[in-house]
């Protein structure tokens, strides 16, 4: 009974119109191809972008050099010297990440007790010399004033669940 | 024994030790804050509670003697639960800053909290702060830390001997600290951070520098004294960050004196010498190692030439490295020359042909805490050699009657039982009517000459107290000889007298000198004997004299001679008159002035090599770190020199090697002299009254370049600026007081200084210490007229 | 620093122990010196240190454990109030009350013409007649405000 079934559906191009009535379906449905860059996608609060290092309200910075990130970082991206600034406190001298190290897999940002390190959502970068693909502190630090907002929106939004 | 059970496991242990005891022999863990094996049992922080069968309630393990039969159990419910609620109080007050403290990673607070501590405290309540105490510039203190485990307090009590932190106030006011602000001078400061459990006391020159999971261990040598200490250098990209002790029970124990633990400051310190330099039109100019290499064989060879082989002399630092020794002595024999030496700071050489083979204590140094009875012949143990003064403490502890001739009524850290305090013209006389006595007590009798030295004064009652101890200790009886002996102008008398004491009771003798002047002798880096002792037929000028008669060439091997010799201002003018000055060193010093060609020298940390300590134990170490700049290390110079010479036997191409040409087993620690020859002694010089003998100690933080250019050891509360100082009577003599600007002129030479009043300065004495650029003018010991400025 | 008495006396204490335990005789010294100079000042901690062959900081650590030894200049008479449970059910709030304002200083603190230093102290075992309190070496149980107004008035 299944042999003929199967004759009379192949001798009627079943499959055949089958398939049309799916490229069918898809010519009419609504389509999910944006025009980037002219558009983007959404974007998770949690995305692991370029890194930035943060600053509290009053401008200090809130990196303290426990070296939390460096000693996490599974790349061995993350250089950090430190000492004791005049004022007593604990500070880094020198805070870089090698960014053709990194895997951008977030572990920094979790390990950091004061959330000084964390990944934005920028993505689209690039460098044009070498040397350029290691970031230092003030640029980090640069980063993470530029988007502070936005940063500080994306914490507040994911601390439930933290 | 008794034997008993830990967790089912059988064990054994001595009666009336306790359970913790048997259980780290065991090596079954039970987590503890206050105990520590080295000090006492305090048990106040309950970490290490344990069940006891039949016992109703937790006991502390390290208070718990052991008792034949008992079951010990550290694993129970109810010994963790003890544990853990131990643990939660300690963590009430006990801050979350873990990531800003330099405790984190090696922290047994935090280590245990992970095993034992909640991840919730109960406690609502604001948590204590503690105000922190400034404790001098080698310790910082954050105080709220604290957990009162009273191991700092402990340690300044009994081990140290000199207690400067407490305990104040109690319950949840109770605080450690010195209650008056002050810092701490103690030679020893450094171990309470290591003792302390908690980022409480931590390092003030490392602070916040580095992680100690970033650190890699490299073993190492101390530098510093004839101990020898064994130490970690714990390194971070190639730079030291700091230093540990590193555990040998023969001779450090777990401790480390300031000196090693801080002057590797001095490794990265400005003032390196970084490149090779030679001296062009009167400038130095810094230049490649070709360059100054072919500069300096030229410049020898040079001097070779026009006045002979005989004209060039080496003087070494007495911390070099064995290999360095050798090879140095090498080059200069091979050059035709024997006019080297490393005895910087002695100025009576008469001893050299009985000298033994090599200088040492005299005695194994875990056996100085055995000895019944020591004497001190001039040192200040306590700074000169620390850890020796440690293991005097624990002699002292055990009922050693310890007692001193010397020129200072220092400080020590054990109670003398008798004490000559004596200038240090009268140390010889002084000896020789112990000697005298000890003679008349044993029924021996002593070469003539001692008698001589002795005079007509009559025996004092100390004197007679010492040789009656010494009598009755016997050969249980160590004489130790210190700086003061060694830089003395009857060096050669103190020694020979006493090797007649020694002789009659069956002491021993010995002296205390730096980290390698055993291994210098050994290398036949001495004018009169060549390597392992063998006899120069052509014996050369020792450091003395090639200190006054100035030489045409000197090779000087990390030697500062303002500063290390014990005529600073003669030695320097000897060697800057010098035609041909080569200075290997690694920091830029006043022998810069001078110096026709400076070599950069490989640092401490920087080179492999061997020291020898007082007791000969010969400790070899790689290099932690590699040369600063381009400075080489010391044995790659003297070969490459040796190539450059064409001279045989230099085709080394490892320390080793060096090493491996020298048969060092079966060293004895016996400073015998080989034959007892006491010079008469010399007629008396007439002195005028109003002059001073000048005491010449070099502090504690003065001792060798390295320390002089570590900036924490230097700022401490133990290195005050040079000053004068004399007794209160002399002072009112003089009719100066207490800080009353004064010139001290010595010969042609004057310097301004601070009067000090100081009461364990003798009569006729004024304590002037060398070591310093401020005093260096002044030359060595001497007397010392002194003039309000 | 101290009299001959005080040191007549403390010397006797330190001939209680042997020789090699001076050290023991701390809390005596301090009680003597005290009583002589009304409180322990570090000079007076440093004496006594010296007197017992111990270090400055071992004295400290005595003197600052105890409460009964006064750190701060305190008054000529010390007026301690047990505000422990007994006197507490049995009004020793009133008794703290009427005398805070009667002297116009806070437990702790000295009268501005240096007669009365008031401290709150921890049971006396006086609970018998509580609410009760202690001026220097005497004993007043069964306070009321009417009573201590005539007892405060006996002394000078």
């Amino acid at each position: 009974m299944n042999k003929l079934k199967a004759y009379l559906q192949s001798f009627l191009l079943w499959e055949l119109l089958k398939g049309l009535a799916l490229t069918g379906r898809h010519l009419f449905a609504r389509k999910i191809t944006i025009q980037y860059p002219d558009e983007k996608t959404p974007m998770s609060p949690r995305f692991r972008g370029l890194h930035a290092l943060r600053r509290y309200p009053n401008g200090e910075e809130r990196c303290i050099a426990c070296k939390l990130c460096e000693a996490v970082c599974p790349a061995l991206a993350i250089t950090i010297e430190s000492e004791q600034r005049p004022d007593g406190t604990r500070r880094t001298t020198r805070y870089d990440i090698d960014l053709f190290k990194c895997i951008y897999c977030g572990f920094c940002e979790e390990s950091c007790p004061v959330d000084s390190i964390v990944e934005t959502r920028l993505f689209e970068y690039h460098f044009e010399d070498r040397g350029e693909n290691i970031i230092h502190k003030d640029q980090l630090l640069a980063l993470g004033d530029k988007y502070e907002a936005q940063l500080a929106a994306d914490r507040a939004s994911d601390a439930a669940y933290r | 024994m008794v034997s008993f059970e830990i967790d089912g496991k059988k064990v054994e242990a001595e009666e009336g030790s306790m359970v913790i005891h048997a259980a780290d022999a065991a090596g079954i863990y039970i987590p503890r804050f206050c105990y520590h094996k080295k000090l006492s049992i305090a048990a106040n922080c309950r970490m290490c509670l344990v069940e006891v069968e039949k016992a109703p309630k937790p006991l502390p393990a390290c208070a718990t003697p052991v008792v034949e039969g008992m079951k010990v159990f550290t694993q129970s419910a109810q010994a963790i639960d003890a544990q853990k609620g131990t643990m939660e109080f300690l963590l009430i007050n006990h801050p979350l800053d873990c990531p800003i403290c330099d405790q984190g990673g090696e922290c047994e607070l935090q280590d245990l909290a992970v095993g034992y501590g909640g991840d919730v405290s109960r406690f609502q309540e604001n948590k204590r702060v503690v105000l922190n105490k400034d404790l001098g510039t080698l310790i910082s203190t954050d105080m709220t830390r604290c957990i009162h485990c009273t191991r700092c307090v402990r340690f300044g009590q009994e081990i140290a001997g000199i207690m400067e932190l407490g305990a104040t106030g109690r319950g949840e006011h109770m605080e450690i600290g010195t209650y008056i602000e002050h810092s701490i001078d103690s030679e020893l400061s450094g171990n309470v951070i290591d003792l302390c459990p908690v980022g409480a006391l931590t390092s003030k020159p490392f602070r916040y520098s580095a992680r100690t999971w970033e650190l890699n261990d490299v073993a190492a040598v101390s530098p510093h004294d004839a101990v020898g200490s064994n130490l970690y250098l714990q390194v971070r990209r190639d730079r030291v960050m700091r230093a540990l002790p590193r555990d040998n029970a023969a001779v450090n124990e777990c401790w480390l004196s300031d000196r090693d633990r801080f002057s590797y400051e001095a490794l990265n310190s400005e003032q390196r010498l970084v490149l090779p330099m030679i001296r062009v039109n009167g400038e130095l100019q810094a230049t490649d190692w070709k360059t100054a290499l072919d500069f300096t064989v030229k410049g020898l060879s040079k001097v070779i030439d026009l006045c002979g082989s005989d004209s060039i002399g080496a003087l070494a630092a007495s911390n070099a490295t064995l290999e360095e020794y050798y090879l140095l002595q090498k080059l200069v024999r091979g050059l035709g020359s024997s006019n080297i030496d490393h005895r910087l700071r002695q100025s009576d050489f008469s001893h050299d042909a009985v000298a033994p083979l090599f200088p040492s204590i005299g005695l194994p140094i875990a056996d100085i805490e055995q000895q019944q009875g020591v004497l001190i012949i001039g040192s200040n143990v306590r700074k000169e050699q620390p850890i020796i003064g440690l293991r005097l403490r624990k002699a002292f502890l055990g009922a050693a009657r310890i007692m001193a001739i010397n020129a200072v009524d220092y400080e020590f850290s054990f109670d003398l039982a008798h004490k000559v305090i004596t200038p240090p013209k009268q140390f010889v006389a002084s000896l020789s009517r112990i000697a005298k006595k000890l003679a008349n007590e044993t029924g021996t009798t002593i070469p003539a000459a001692v008698g001589d030295w002795a005079g007509d004064v009559a025996v004092s009652d100390s004197e007679q107290d010492i040789a009656k101890v010494l009598a009755q200790t016997g050969n249980q009886t160590a004489l130790l000889m210190g700086q003061l002996a060694v830089s003395h102008e009857y060096y050669d008398s103190i020694y020979q007298i006493s090797q007649v004491i020694a002789d009659m009771i069956g002491a021993t003798v010995g002296t205390m000198l730096s980290a390698n002047s055993a291994g210098a002798w050994l290398a036949g880096c001495v004018p009169h004997r060549g390597v392992l002792g063998s006899t120069e037929n052509n014996p050369g000028l020792n450091a003395g004299q090639m200190q006054k008669q100035s030489l045409k060439a000197y090779i000087l091997f990390g030697v500062e001679p303002e500063l290390d010799c014990v005529d600073g201002a003669n030695a320097s003018n000897a060697i800057g008159s010098a035609d041909f000055v080569v200075n290997l060193s690694s920091f830029m010093s006043s022998a810069s002035d001078y110096a026709d060609v400076q070599l950069p020298l490989a640092a401490f940390s920087e080179t492999s090599g061997t020291y020898i300590n007082g007791e000969g134990r010969v400790q070899s170490f790689g290099g932690a770190v590699s040369p600063k700049g381009e400075a080489r290390p010391g044995w790659k110079i003297l070969r490459v020199l040796g190539n450059m010479f064409e001279l045989d036997g230099f085709d080394y191409t490892s320390s080793p090697e060096v090493f491996a040409e020298l048969d060092l087993s079966n060293l004895e620690p016996s400073a015998k002299l080989r034959e007892v020859a006491i010079m008469a002694p010399p007629k008396t010089e007439t002195t005028s009254e109003i002059d001073l003998e000048r005491i010449c100690e070099v502090p504690l933080y003065a001792s060798d370049p390295l320390v002089r250019r570590a900036h924490a050891l230097q700022a401490c509360a133990d290195n005050p600026p040079p000053a004068a100082r004399v007794n209160a009577a002399q002072a009112k003599e003089l009719n100066f007081s207490s800080g009353t600007k004064i010139n001290a002129h010595m010969g042609a030479a004057i310097v301004a200084l601070e009067l000090i009043i100081d009461d364990r300065i003798p009569n006729g004495c004024i304590l002037i210490p060398s070591g310093y650029p401020e005093t260096a003018a002044l030359g060595g010991p001497g007397m010392t007229r002194v003039v309000r400025a | 620093m101290l009299n001959q008495e005080s040191l007549n006396r403390i010397n006797k204490e330190i001939a209680k122990y042997p020789v090699a335990r001076k050290q023991s005789a701390v809390m005596a010294a301090l009680h003597i010196a005290q009583e002589e100079k009304g409180w322990l000042s570090n000079e007076v901690m440093d004496f006594v240190a010296e007197l017992l062959e111990i270090r400055p900081i071992q004295v400290y650590e005595v003197a600052t454990f105890y409460s009964m030894y006064e750190l701060a200049p305190a008054g000529k008479h010390k007026i301690c109030i047990c505000t422990n449970v007994s006197c507490m059910l049995c009004g020793s709030d009133t008794v703290v009350a009427h005398l805070e304002k009667k002297l116009g200083v806070k437990l702790g603190q000295t009268t501005d013409d240096g007669r009365f230093t008031l401290k709150e102290v921890e049971c006396l075992a006086v609970c018998g007649g509580a609410p009760m309190m202690q001026i220097d070496k005497q004993c007043y149980e069964n306070l009321t405000p009417e009573k201590i107004d005539s007892i405060l008035e006996t002394l000078e």
